[in-house]
């Protein structure tokens, strides 16, 4: 017996403590401290502007970009704190990948859009391993067998679910460690949400998911924790099946029956 | 206490009950209004047609004449005695003599040629040289000095003609209109009818006009725009070279890179105003700066491609920003979300989006400096250049010159109404310079549009 990642007690993949972000005067986040276990879903849900997407993109330090934006507190990825003054970003986001809310391929080639990451990144000596690890993002992308044959069409010609389907394969193919989901299916129509879904229950597999949602039926759906959040606080955390059958906040049981949000 | 309206119960419609068949008298309003509407832009449209119409008939009908010039063909003996008196065919020798001897055999030659075709005139031989341009003798000195081997034959050359015979075969001069000219007169008019009859004065196309060079006030006939369209193109050389660089280098900084604070939003108000800066503004600037500061020396196109820089600068800077701010965030956060730079984001991503409205950006501003003329004026680009062009680009860049609209304004201002009609030509080149530009702007557009 070796103790693995999975056995309980081990260290979080993510743990935050006391985060606060601030948009210019907004106190957009407030007060949030989370652990995210490794190899598992991590849902969050909230009503709209509670701060569950710029928790999200504190994880990847997507929040730099925004001039006004301002993260304090603490939050560790492997123990390691993401904000200490020598973590790139760059570096980070190659760690931490991320599928937006909307479908954005370059406006690229498939093979392109899937290669550009591990291209930047050096993760191929050449071409054949290039294809490699292209067609291993597009297999886990669950796209493949779509695409196989058109590799070098544009990928801004897929549909919204295909399309949405090879920015999963893009964000995989650098091989990263923590996959963060930003609604990622909330331009898609129920066949290709049902898609996506499945994808991201395989993912598990290798990665900590973390996946922003409004629909609370997909978080129960397809993950094993949820965390609700309401008004930059984070209400209440817990396994999913607890959440949704016996909240104890009664916001989040307002949140969940429908009464607020 | 019962005075609460009741919400359910419908409003009173002021318009009255009325069936859909009929229109109400607010939607006939409505209608009309919109009709006018519509019938101001037609209008507004119909003008604007009418109005390039009439440019663009005027341009043709008065500059096309300046790509026709009117030719006299004459057999000329090219005199041993008079061109290499040593017989050696140096051509030094040869180059010793000027045009002062060539003119005496030309104008024998034209004397054989009225003798021989039988026409009877009154006019001194003196009278009938002056029918030919005063360009004639030079022109026939280039030709024997290419061709010295001729010398001692005869050959058939064809002399440029006085603007005036030129004039009076494109209609231009007619025998009332020389009532009060010194230059010409009525049996000098005869003469040129004769020659016309007989076959050996006619119009043909002048190629000069577009390869030559300028000619002084007395020599309409032989003025071209061949190096002032050199000089419109070195300047465009150096437009382009500085001018795209920077204004797209500094767009990319001020769109991507820069922080939003004061002192960027000064500098972006500062950029927008300086596109709206008088044009002659920037030739007092590059006066002051470029010739007297830093000694360039004045005329060259190097400095004129300068103040042009300046000039478009603001132009650039502004359609690329333009044209990087169109580009949807979602795939710079694609980028970033990858792993890859800003830097990355923007050279790989970004900038291959916003090239064909950079493109067309910096075409505009190519195109609008192309046809300044004011800043030019200021640091002398208004050179009076009658040999042919130079050399090469480099030296090109500091010789003086001229530039196509300075050239135009030039042959507006003479005196000679013949200067009046090639500045109509000239004007004819420019816009064919123009349309060539954006037809280029706009197949490159399309390429990189097709490259999405």
């Amino acid at each position: 017996m070796t103790a693995n990642a999975e056995a309980p007690g081990t260290e979080p993949k993510i743990s935050a403590r006391n985060v606060q972000v601030y948009y210019g005067d907004t106190h957009a986040i407030k007060d949030v401290s989370v652990d995210i276990e490794d190899k598992t879903v991590t849902a969050f849900i909230g009503p709209s502007g509670c701060g569950k997407s710029t928790f999200l993109r504190c994880i990847n330090r997507m929040n730099d970009t925004i001039d006004v934006a301002r993260v304090e507190g603490d939050i560790r990825i492997d123990g390691e704190d993401i904000y200490d003054r020598r973590v790139d970003p760059v570096q980070l986001r190659a760690k931490v990948g991320m599928v937006f809310q909307k479908p954005n391929p370059f406006p690229k080639s498939i093979y392109d859009n899937v290669a550009y990451g591990p291209r930047i990144h050096g993760l191929a000596r050449n071409k054949a391993e290039l294809d490699d690890i292209v067609e291993r993002a597009l297999r886990r992308g669950a796209i493949w067998d779509e695409v196989k044959d058109r590799l070098s069409a544009p990928g801004t010609g897929l549909s919204g679910g295909q399309q949405q389907r090879l920015c999963i394969a893009r964000a995989v193919a650098t091989e990263p460690e923590v996959l963060l989901m930003d609604e990622p299916c909330s331009a898609l129509d129920p066949i290709a949400t049902a898609q996506v879904e499945e994808l991201i229950d395989e993912l598990r597999q290798n990665y900590s998911v973390v996946i922003v949602t409004h629909s609370m039926q997909q978080a129960a759906r397809v993950s094993q924790k949820t965390a609700f959040f309401h008004l930059g606080h984070l209400v209440e955390y817990g396994e999913t099946d607890r959440i949704f059958t016996a909240p104890e906040d009664p916001r989040t049981e307002s949140y969940i029956t429908g009464r607020i949000g | 206490m019962t005075d609460v309206p009741n919400p359910a119960a419908p409003i009173a419609d002021p318009r009255g009950a009325s069936s859909l068949l009929t229109q109400d008298a607010r939607t006939t309003r409505r209608n009309r209004a919109e009709g006018r509407f519509r019938l101001y832009g037609i209008l507004a449209i119909g003008v604007g047609l009418l109005m390039l119409l009439v440019l663009l008939v005027t341009i043709i009908s008065r500059g096309t004449g300046a790509f026709q010039q009117t030719y006299l063909t004459l057999p000329v003996e090219l005199l041993e005695a008079k061109l290499d008196k040593k017989g050696n065919r140096d051509i030094e020798d040869i180059k010793k003599v000027s045009t002062f001897g060539y003119s005496p055999l030309m104008n024998a030659a034209l004397e054989a040629k009225v003798a021989q075709a039988g026409i009877e005139t009154e006019l001194e031989p003196k009278a009938m040289a002056a029918l030919l341009s005063k360009d004639a003798a030079a022109t026939l000195r280039d030709f024997v000095l290419e061709n010295p081997e001729l010398i001692g034959t005869t050959v058939e050359f064809e002399f440029l003609v006085n603007s005036r015979v030129d004039g009076y075969l494109k209609g231009r001069v007619t025998r009332e209109s020389i009532a009060n000219d010194k230059s010409i007169n009525a049996a000098q008019l005869d003469l040129v009818d004769a020659l016309v009859a007989e076959g050996s004065l006619a119009k043909r196309f002048n190629p000069e006009f577009i390869t030559g060079s300028d000619a002084s006030d007395q020599r309409p006939e032989a003025a071209g725009m061949g190096v002032a369209m050199i000089g419109s193109l070195f300047m465009m050389l150096v437009v382009l070279a500085l001018a795209l660089p920077i204004g797209v280098a500094a767009s990319i900084y001020l769109e991507e890179f820069a922080p939003k604070n004061l002192f960027t939003d000064i500098i972006e108000v500062n950029i927008s105003n300086l596109a709206a800066v008088p044009s002659i503004v920037f030739g007092i600037l590059g006066l002051a700066v470029f010739i007297n500061y830093m000694h360039l020396p004045s005329s060259a196109p190097l400095v004129g491609g300068l103040v042009l820089t300046l000039m478009t600068l603001p132009t650039i800077i502004i359609s690329t920003r333009a044209s990087l701010k169109s580009v949807p965030p979602s795939i710079r956060d694609a980028a970033l979300g990858v792993g890859a730079s800003k830097m990355q984001s923007v050279f790989h991503h970004v900038l291959p989006l916003a090239a064909p409205g950079i493109l067309t950006g910096t075409i505009i501003g190519l195109a609008q400096a192309l046809g300044e003329t004011a800043p030019l004026l200021l640091i002398g680009m208004v050179g009076f250049i009658a040999s042919n062009p130079p050399d090469g680009i480099a030296s090109g860049l500091m010789d003086p010159n001229s530039a196509m609209p300075a050239q135009i304004y030039e042959w507006a201002k003479r005196a000679d109404p013949a200067f009046y009609e090639r500045a109509w030509g000239g004007i004819i080149i420019l816009l064919v310079f123009l349309v060539t530009m954006n037809a280029i702007a706009v197949l490159l557009r399309r390429r990189f549009e097709r490259r999405w």
